[in-house]
């Protein structure tokens, strides 16, 4: 047989020389399915992955119970004082306030949605399984924010249950059909994604877990927080922009009087521009590398 | 069938992989052979669009790694490095797999049980052994039943029994008229395996021939004589254009098989000891072949010389 790579679509060679190299193979005669795989294949994949790993169920527990229930439990807490106007706060802060926890997890879980391929070595499986490596990232990311989203709403909502129910005894309750509390519960799911699509990025980016988690969360709490002692409005604004306090600020129904934040949707459209820089970086950087 | 023109792939100022062109055909087992660190496992990872190349091509049935639509159906591979999670089960890591080219459930039992691991396939791979990582390693690689297979050292770590068992295997789906690539490092391995040698060494294409080739190339051999007059006997083969190499009283004799040399030797009326054909093993050519080309070589006589 000759070197050309067209040399396998030639007609079997002449009886008088043969062998078992004039076979050729169909790659699907023995395993029938889809012929040719999609992006709905890779997401099915990534589905399984996803599911078939411990530290999914453990982020996504964790998740629930740091959101909904410390927003119960601080909702128990300042009720009475919320209710003598002792705080100086207004109870709407206070209904997602375990977000400030549930944050971290949400960035745990995308983080290691990457890291975990990189620290075991399975990314050189899953980019020669899907050699389109632009597409193994935009099922994770659809995957990964679809599930966020998800967890994210439920757990406001149960949280807004909860810590309502504390709120309603004293009297300061505050009703879904109150300004920016359905925009709120429905933030959180929003934010909640969007952190975890940032995550990602940096994983994919850093591919080192406790080097991406260490990085991740300490731009969304440490630097986003210490800004606020930046002076004069150039630090003010540096502090709104921090991918944290612009995009939080949609998950809260009136943010603390601590901090300025930019209006909900404006801030939760800067978050979402500098995710999205950060993941098509992060793309690039990934399709570039070697596995 | 996989062709590789002007193969190279440097890292910094260090070159893995310098020039190599090659075409492993279908249909026979190819052994990609060369010591620790000639560039066997970053060439394959080129192959299989891991690594990108600095220059030069590889395809695949004609075209690259990363344009085919459902790669495992086309090429299987198993890479030297463990390449899953370990939290999850044998099982769990066919099923993304399978998910991710369109390849039906049923797909995964069959090669369970190919590769003997249906006991323990939902057992976390983690708590694997090396043999058993290994199988399942060879079980992913099957698992689009493709044309092409690429095994990187597939009898690491595994036991005797599983050793045969690879070399059934990697004849077996070479007689399907599949092109199989093995890489090793050891010469012993492939002369049990492979029709067709690829020998690479600091990344240098050194080699690249047939098993019986390389034997008749490489693996030297001579005739030891020994005599009561090995002077006399020196002279008379030298009289007839022999090779001789002269070792204290022993002669080593090149150019005339051993019956030739008996009867050269009596007809002249001198009495030998000793006659006989010494053929170097495949092991010793490949290691004369490969001797500039170690990367991390021991230096023995220092050592010995630290420890006493």
């Amino acid at each position: 047989m000759s070197a050309t790579p067209t040399a396998s679509a030639a007609p079997p060679r002449p009886a008088s020389t043969p062998g078992p190299d004039v076979v050729r193979l169909d790659p699907n005669r023995h395993v029938p399915g889809v012929r040719r795989p999609g992006f709905a294949q890779v997401l099915h994949a990534e589905w399984v992955k996803f599911w078939t790993v411990r530290s999914t169920g453990w982020s996504l527990g964790l998740l629930f119970l740091l959101g909904a229930g410390l927003t119960t439990l601080i909702c128990w807490a300042v009720a009475e004082d919320l209710a003598a106007g002792d705080t100086g706060e207004s109870p709407a802060s206070f209904i997602t306030w375990g977000l400030l926890f549930s944050q971290l997890t949400a960035l745990a879980l995308g983080t290691l949605v990457v890291t975990s391929e990189y620290g075991t070595g399975m990314i050189r499986a899953s980019v020669t399984a899907v050699p389109r490596r632009g597409r193994v990232v935009a099922a994770k990311a659809l995957l990964l924010t679809g599930v966020l989203f998800v967890a994210g709403v439920v757990t406001a909502v149960i949280g807004y249950l909860g810590g309502n129910w504390f709120l309603d005894r004293e009297g300061v309750g505050l009703a879904l059909s109150e300004d920016g509390v359905l925009r709120a519960l429905l933030g959180n799911g929003l934010y909640l994604a969007g952190l975890g699509l940032f995550a990602l990025a940096l994983g994919l980016l850093i591919r080192h877990t406790a080097a991406a988690l260490t990085i991740g969360m300490a731009l969304v709490l440490v630097v986003g927080n210490l800004a606020y002692a930046l002076p004069g409005t150039w630090g003010e604004w540096v502090a709104k922009l921090m991918p944290g306090n612009a995009g939080g600020s949609v998950a809260q129904v009136a943010p603390f009087s601590g901090g300025a934040v930019l209006a909900p949707w404006t801030g939760f459209a800067v978050f979402c521009a500098e995710v999205a820089v950060l993941l098509l970086v992060a793309v690039l950087a990934f399709r570039r590398r070697d596995a | 069938m996989i062709v590789a023109r002007g193969l190279t792939k440097t890292y910094g100022p260090k070159t893995a992989v310098d020039h190599l062109s090659f075409t492993v055909e279908p249909g026979r087992v190819t052994g990609f052979l060369g010591p620790n660190g000639a560039g066997k496992s970053t060439t394959m990872r080129m192959i299989l669009g891991l690594d990108r190349p600095t220059s030069g091509s590889v395809t695949v049935n004609g075209r690259s790694y990363a344009a085919s639509p459902a790669p495992l159906r086309e090429v299987g591979a198993l890479l030297e490095a463990r390449a899953l999670h370990p939290g999850r089960s044998a099982r769990d890591h066919l099923r993304w797999l399978a998910a991710s080219n369109g390849i039906p459930r049923a797909r995964i039992d069959e090669v369970l049980d190919l590769v003997g691991l249906e006991a323990v396939a939902d057992q976390r791979v983690g708590r694997f052994s090396l043999g058993m990582g290994q199988r399942l390693g060879i079980a992913v690689a099957l698992l689009g039943d493709p044309p092409v297979v690429v095994l990187d050292e597939p009898v690491n770590g595994l036991d005797p029994e599983g050793i045969r068992w690879v070399r059934r295997l990697a004849r077996e789906l070479a007689g399907q008229g599949r092109t199989v690539l093995v890489s090793s490092h050891l010469m012993s391995e492939m002369a049990l395996t492979a029709d067709h040698l690829i020998v690479v060494g600091r990344g240098r294409m050194l080699a690249d021939c047939s098993m019986s080739q390389f034997i008749a190339d490489h693996a030297a051999s001579y005739v030891r004589v020994r005599s009561p007059r090995s002077a006399e006997v020196e002279t008379l083969l030298r009289q007839h254009g022999l090779d001789v190499d002269r070792h204290d009283d022993e002669l080593r004799v090149q150019g005339l098989d051993a019956a030739g040399i008996g009867e050269l030797v009596g007809r002249a009326g001198l009495h030998l000891h000793e006659l006989t054909l010494v053929q170097s093993s495949l092991e010793d050519a490949f290691m004369t072949l490969t001797a500039d080309s170690v990367e991390y070589a021991a230096h023995p006589t220092e050592t010995a010389g630290a420890l006493r």
